[in-house]
């Protein structure tokens, strides 16, 4: 990281930074206490120049600052302008607006008032014995082997199984959404396969609108319904609009809990007498370790947002129009926040991390996340609590400019018995138990809250 | 001592409510959090101290 001289006094702390190298992910450490110990708030000439938030003080209150932040992605060019969360603007998602996620209220608030009542914890404790169910199958079809890729043959599964019943999408149709959610991420734009991947997921978004359009023929409870019939601003939008809000919660709903459920393991792998001990005591330790993981390993490193108006924030003043990098991970590092950051304490305390960010765009599905790690980590914890991760097959995402990711995590155990039927056979059954038990009807507030309110 | 959860500035992270969850309760529909009341016993002090420091939103006033 290199100074640069800059002549406008507000940029004063310039700095070279660019999360889309593999350095980033390499010296990531490094480059985080370089950058909260000099400028926690920084500019960089990189991607077309934007802002950089690193310090947990400044990452905080800026992302608080709703009333001078845009998510706006305005894609045809009807308001400011502004780009969303992504930074830089890839071509490809230049053309769909990423769901609520871009958007500003109030249309973001009516958006997610109508999906909360699928995603509050209450709605979620529903779904544990479904996704234990997909679990057992998930480790049954290699527990004879000895042998796992924990991204392949789980991390990748259960999450997208779980996030399409909740759609209302066709359990069977996971395969679809899969490689799509996944290497739309971690392909980078210049690789030779970048083609077929872009193939993949308009292939994604042409049967994300189908869904549509048949739950819209024929209404089946979930995600997708709660959209059809939802007002925003007084509408029902228009369905490439809902296309984007679908693509949304496939991609949050996939890639990073997958991202996570790697990263724990493979760390638990490491160091074995932590993982014994987190199964030992996971009745007090689970909660704690389960965040300390979500702190260390941020799937989702940070979102990116347009300044709405001219202001001054945690001392940096700001024009419109400039462009902010808010660093979830790197807030997550700040030794004034955290004791001792770079360390994993499975039972760390007062652990304010912002891995599911912070203010009105916090993460939606992050009652889901959690439901769906803990569940596989300790169904892996129960059935193959000696596995052995291979680092010479494991593959990391090379860069984590949008997704703090693993491709694949293989494992070795000790060989174990089968508790049930294929993953097929199961997916087919839970198929029937959400068709006839509507298992993704939303919650409705009892009346007992209600007075307790 | 008491506790309240500011409606503003709650944003569900459900924190509080893994950390003590005979003092927090969370909202079916929403999860945002609430006390289950204001006046807090003194066997839950810890863990409402405990809640307000773990909250991303810094939403937990104790006084």
């Amino acid at each position: 990281m290199s100074e640069a001289n800059g002549n406008d006094d507000r940029k004063k702390h310039r700095v070279h930074f660019d999360r889309h190298t593999p350095e980033y992910r390499h010296e990531f450490e490094e480059i985080t206490h370089e950058l909260q110990a000099k400028c926690p708030i920084a500019w960089t000439d990189t991607h077309g120049g934007h802002w950089v938030a690193s310090g947990n003080r400044e990452v905080f209150e800026l992302a608080r600052s709703a009333e001078f932040l845009s998510n706006d992605h305005d894609v045809k060019g009807e308001r400011r302008g502004y780009k969303g969360i992504t930074i830089p603007t890839p071509p490809r998602a230049a053309e769909a607006q990423g769901g609520f996620l871009e958007m500003d209220p109030p249309a973001q608030r009516h958006y997610r008032q109508a999906l909360n009542p699928y995603l509050s914890p209450a709605a979620v404790a529903r779904w544990v014995p479904f996704v234990d169910e997909v679990v057992r199958a998930c480790l049954d079809e290699k527990i004879e082997e000895g042998r796992i890729d924990f991204v392949d043959d789980l991390a990748n599964i259960v999450p997208a199984v779980l996030t399409l019943a909740m759609m209302g999408i066709p359990l069977k149709d996971w395969t679809v959404y899969n490689e799509p959610a996944h290497a739309s991420v971690y392909t980078p734009p210049d690789s030779p396969d970048m083609p077929r991947v872009a193939e993949l997921s308009r292939n994604m978004g042409i049967s994300l609108y189908m869904a549509l359009q048949e739950i819209r023929r024929s209404p089946r409870p979930g995600l997708i319904d709660a959209l059809v019939r939802a007002e925003i601003d007084g509408e029902n939008p228009p369905d490439e609009e809902l296309v984007g809000v679908l693509a949304l919660l496939i991609g949050g709903g996939f890639d990073t809990t997958t991202a996570l459920t790697a990263h724990a393991l493979e760390w638990l792998s490491q160091n074995p007498t932590e993982r014994d001990r987190l199964s030992r005591e996971r009745s007090t330790l689970l909660d704690s370790a389960t965040e300390e993981f979500l702190r260390f390993y941020a799937p989702a490193p940070g979102d990116g947002r347009t300044i709405s108006a001219d202001c001054e924030i945690a001392g940096q003043r700001f024009e419109e129009g400039e462009r902010l990098w808010l660093s979830w991970a790197m807030a997550n590092r700040d030794p004034s926040v955290f004791p001792d950051p770079d360390r994993v304490d499975l039972a760390r305390k007062g652990n304010r991390h912002s891995s599911f960010g912070l203010g009105i765009h916090r993460c939606i599905g992050s009652n889901v996340a959690r439901t769906v790690f803990k569940r596989m980590v300790t169904a892996v914890l129960d059935r193959m609590p000696d596995y052995r991760c291979d680092a010479e097959g494991t593959v990391h995402y090379e860069t984590i400019g949008i997704i703090q990711g693993m491709r694949h995590l293989p494992a070795t155990f000790t060989p174990g018995e089968r508790l049930g039927p294929s993953l097929d056979e199961t997916l087919q059954t839970l198929q029937r138990a959400c068709d006839e038990q509507r298992l993704a009807e939303p919650v409705v507030r009892t009346a007992r809250a209600d007075t307790a309110r | 001592m008491k506790v309240r959860v500011d409606p503003e500035r709650c944003q569900g992270h459900t924190l509080c409510w893994m950390t003590a969850p005979k003092s927090f309760q969370l909202d079916e529909v929403d999860g945002h959090s609430s006390a289950v009341s204001e006046d807090v016993p003194a066997d839950q002090e810890e863990d409402v101290r405990e809640a307000a420091h773990s909250c991303p939103e810094r939403a937990i006033q104790i006084f």
